[in-house]
C-alpha cells in the first residue's frame, strides 16, 4: 500500500475530492468533499458539514471510497475506507473547524457554513489510479510550479538570524517593522501583517504590515471574523490553502442559503491585505495566556504554507509575542527614568500641504472617532490622544509631550495596568503618516514625543 | 419513475448544462456493497431525454462494468468546478461499447470546456493535460432520478 504520509500534498484542500458511498439497499451515491485531512498513518478525516445522502449511507453501510488528486502533478489516488467515528472535538476537529469557519466568516456564512463533525475513517488501501497518472514530476509544468514558490527552510541559522534582528531593535516601533522585514528577508514571506489586541475586547487593530500598496495601519478586525479574527478567538493557528476554491464552494452554499432566506444578501467583510489571497497562515501571539495579537502571512500562490510552516511559525509566534511584550514593558520602565537620553528621531518626511490652507478635524464624541476634512482618520484611544494633543497645542502652543503625562491624564481613561499606550501611539503616528501627513508625531526621546503641524487646523467637536 | 407529466425527464436547459464540459464522476458498487467510483470525460443526453451515454477511459470502464452487469444501479455526479452547480443523475446501466472515432471531437470539446473551468480555480491547463482520454468507452444508462447537488441547504433534494 502507498503510505498515506506520502500523500501530504493531496490533503491541502487545493482540489476537491470525491466520496463514493452506497446505501444498504445498494444505491450508490457520489459527493464532493471540501476537506480530506490526514490523521495518522492509517486514518483520514472527512469534513461533515451537512446531513446529506452520503452521511445517511455511511450510517447504514460504513464502506466508502475517496478519490483525490495531488495538486502538484494531478496524479489521482483512490482510498478504500471504513467509517470509524465522528469527532466533534479534539485537535483534528478543531483544525478542520477553524479553516471552515474562517472561510464562512469571509462569506457571511457564520453559523450556516460550519463543520458539524470530523468523520474519521480507517484507510484499508491506497492505490494510484493507472489511467490518471497526471504529469511527470520532472515535466516542465510541474517544475515551473515548484520553482515559482521555492520552499524556504526553517533552519536554526534562520531562527538565530531573526532572533538577532529582534534583539537589535531599539524600540517597539522598530521591532514591529523588523519582525515583518525579517520574515520576508529570511523566510520569503512577502505579505504579512501584525494586528494587536486593542482596548476594545472584541477588536484587534493592524499596527504594522509589509508588502501591500496601502499600509492599512489602524484597520480593525473583529474577533471571530476572517482568519485573523478566528485565530484571535480560538487562540490557535490556522492555515488555509486553496482559498479561491473554498470561497467558491462557500459562495455556492451562500447562494443556496440566500435563496432559502437563511442569510442576508451581503454580510461579507472585505479581506484585509491581498485582494485575492490563495494561502493564509495566521498564528496567535500569546504570552502566559494573554493574547498580544495575531501574525498573519499570506500569498496569492496556492499551496504556499505547509503543515510544517504552521508548526514553525507558531513557535516563532510565541517568541515574537514575548519580544513585543518585553519591548512594551521596557519602554514603560525607561519612560519613568529621569534624564533619559534623547534619541533623535529620523527627520520626518517633508509635509505636502493639502490644497486648502486649513485642515478641519472633527471629533465625534459618541463614536470616539476623528474625521479629517470629512474622511475617517482614527478612532478610540488613539483618537482621544490626538484630540488632547491638538487641544493643548491650540490652547497654549504645547509641542512636547511625555507618555507619563498622558498616562496620568484621567480624561483618557487608561487602565491602571497594561494600558498599551506605547502601541496606541505607534498606531496613531503611523496612521497620521498614511492619512494625514500634515500632522506628525515624532519621538523625541524615551517616553517623549513632539507634535509637528504642517498646516493650520480647525477643531470641531461633534456629539 | 419520478417525472412531471408532459415534460421531458431531463429538460433542455439541464441537458445543455450536463453537456457543457463538467467534472463527471460515476459511482457503482459491488456484491459486498463496497462502493466504487471513477472519473468520466463527457456525456451525451439522448433525444428521449431519459438516456445518457457517458464517455470514460476504457480501463476505468472495464472495472466498473463488472459491477454494473450484476448490480445495474449507477449514480453520476455532474459539477462545474467554479460555480459548484451540481446535479446527480441516478438510474440503471443499459449497455457498454467502445467509443467511436466520430465521437472523439465531442468528447474533446467537453474536456476542453472542463479544463477552461479548472483554470478558474487555479489549475493551469498544462497541468490538466495529463488526463488520459483514449481508448475511451461509452456507457449507456437510463436516468430515473435527478437530484440537486449544489452544496448547501437543499443539496440532495430531488430536482424539480
Amino acid at each position: 500500500m502507498i503510505p498515506l504520509e506520502s500523500l501530504t500534498s493531496c490533503f491541502q484542500g487545493l482540489l476537491p475530492s470525491w466520496l463514493y458511498t452506497c446505501s444498504r439497499s445498494g444505491v450508490p451515491n457520489v459527493a464532493i468533499l471540501s476537506h480530506v485531512d490526514y490523521v495518522d498513518p492509517s486514518h483520514v478525516a472527512l469534513s461533515f458539514q451537512f446531513f446529506n445522502k452520503s452521511k445517511r449511507n455511511i450510517a447504514e453501510n460504513p464502506k466508502a471510497k475517496v478519490r483525490l488528486y495531488d495538486p502538484d502533478t494531478m496524479r489521482a489516488y483512490a482510498l478504500r475506507l471504513r467509517f470509524v467515528r465522528t469527532e466533534t472535538d479534539g485537535p483534528t476537529f478543531e483544525s478542520m473547524q477553524l479553516r471552515v469557519e474562517a472561510i464562512a466568516s469571509y462569506s457571511g456564512l457564520k453559523g450556516i457554513f460550519k463543520l458539524l463533525g470530523a468523520d474519521i475513517y480507517e484507510v484499508l488501501s491506497v492505490e494510484a489510479i493507472d489511467y490518471e497518472p497526471g504529469m511527470p514530476v520532472a515535466s516542465p509544468t510541474v517544475q515551473s510550479r515548484a520553482q515559482a514558490e521555492p520552499r524556504l527552510p526553517f533552519t536554526l541559522k534562520a531562527l538565530r538570524e531573526i532572533s538577532d534582528r529582534i534583539h537589535q531593535a531599539p524600540t517597539l516601533d522598530s521591532l514591529l517593522d523588523a519582525i515583518l522585514e525579517t520574515l520576508e528577508n529570511i523566510f520569503g514571506f512577502k505579505h504579512s501583517m501584525l494586528v494587536l489586541a486593542s482596548e476594545r475586547p472584541d477588536r484587534l487593530e493592524m499596527i504594522a504590515s509589509r508588502g501591500y500598496p496601502e499600509g492599512g495601519v489602524g484597520s480593525e478586525v473583529r474577533v471571530g471574523e476572517g482568519i485573523i479574527g478566528m485565530v484571535a478567538e480560538a487562540r490557535k493557528p490556522i492555515r488555509i490553502a486553496g482559498i479561491l476554491r473554498q470561497m467558491l464552494y462557500a459562495a455556492a452554499v451562500a447562494k443556496r442559503a440566500q435563496e432559502r432566506g437563511l442569510t442576508s444578501t451581503d454580510r461579507s467583510i472585505p479581506l484585509p491585505g491581498l485582494a485575492n489571497p490563495e494561502s493564509q497562515l495566521g498564528v496567535p501571539l500569546i504570552v502566559r495566556d494573554e493574547l498580544i495579537g495575531v501574525l498573519c502571512i499570506e500569498t496569492d500562490k496556492s499551496y504556499r504554507f505547509h503543515e510544517d510552516d504552521r508548526a514553525y511559525v507558531e513557535v516563532l509566534g510565541g517568541y515574537l509575542a514575548i519580544a513585543i511584550q518585553n519591548a512594551l514593558l521596557k519602554e514603560r520602565t525607561e519612560e519613568a527614568e529621569e534624564h533619559s537620553p534623547v534619541k533623535p528621531q529620523p527627520a520626518p518626511v517633508p509635509v505636502q500641504p493639502r490644497p486648502q490652507s486649513k485642515l478641519k478635524l472633527e471629533y465625534y464624541k459618541s463614536d470616539e472617532c476623528i474625521l479629517v476634512d470629512g474622511e475617517y482618520l482614527v478612532r478610540s484611544l488613539p483618537a482621544k490622544i490626538l484630540w488632547k494633543l491638538l487641544h493643548e497645542h491650540q490652547a497654549g502652543g504645547a509641542v512636547e509631550f511625555t507618555n507619563r503625562r498622558l498616562r496620568l491624564d484621567k480624561t483618557l481613561n487608561l487602565p491602571d495596568f497594561k494600558d498599551n499606550l506605547e502601541s496606541r501611539l505607534i498606531l496613531l503616528r503611523r496612521r497620521l503618516e498614511e492619512r494625514c501627513p500634515e500632522i506628525q508625531i515624532a519621538q523625541s526621546g524615551r517616553g517623549r514625543f513632539r507634535l509637528e503641524l504642517g498646516s493650520a487646523v480647525e477643531l470641531v467637536e461633534q456629539p | 419513475m419520478w417525472q412531471v407529466a408532459g415534460r421531458p425527464f431531463i429538460s433542455d436547459e439541464l441537458a445543455a448544462f450536463l453537456e457543457s464540459g463538467l467534472s463527471i464522476n460515476i459511482g457503482t458498487r459491488d456484491n459486498e456493497l463496497e462502493p466504487d467510483g471513477v472519473i468520466a470525460w463527457a456525456v451525451r443526453v439522448h433525444d428521449d431525454r431519459e438516456q445518457l451515454t457517458i464517455y470514460l477511459h476504457k480501463a476505468a470502464a472495464d472495472a466498473m462494468v463488472r459491477n454494473l452487469r450484476v448490480h445495474p444501479q449507477i449514480a453520476v455526479l455532474f459539477e462545474r468546478p467554479t460555480s459548484h452547480r451540481g446535479c446527480q443523475v441516478k438510474g440503471s446501466f443499459v449497455s457498454t461499447r467502445a467509443a467511436k472515432a466520430a465521437e472523439r471531437a465531442e468528447v474533446e470539446k467537453q474536456i476542453d470546456g472542463f479544463c477552461a473551468d479548472l483554470e478558474g480555480i487555479g489549475i493551469p491547463r498544462a497541468l490538466a493535460s495529463g488526463y488520459q482520454i483514449w481508448p475511451c468507452a461509452a456507457i449507456q444508462m437510463r436516468a430515473t432520478e435527478l437530484f440537486e447537488q449544489t452544496p448547501g441547504p437543499g443539496a440532495g433534494e430531488p430536482l424539480q
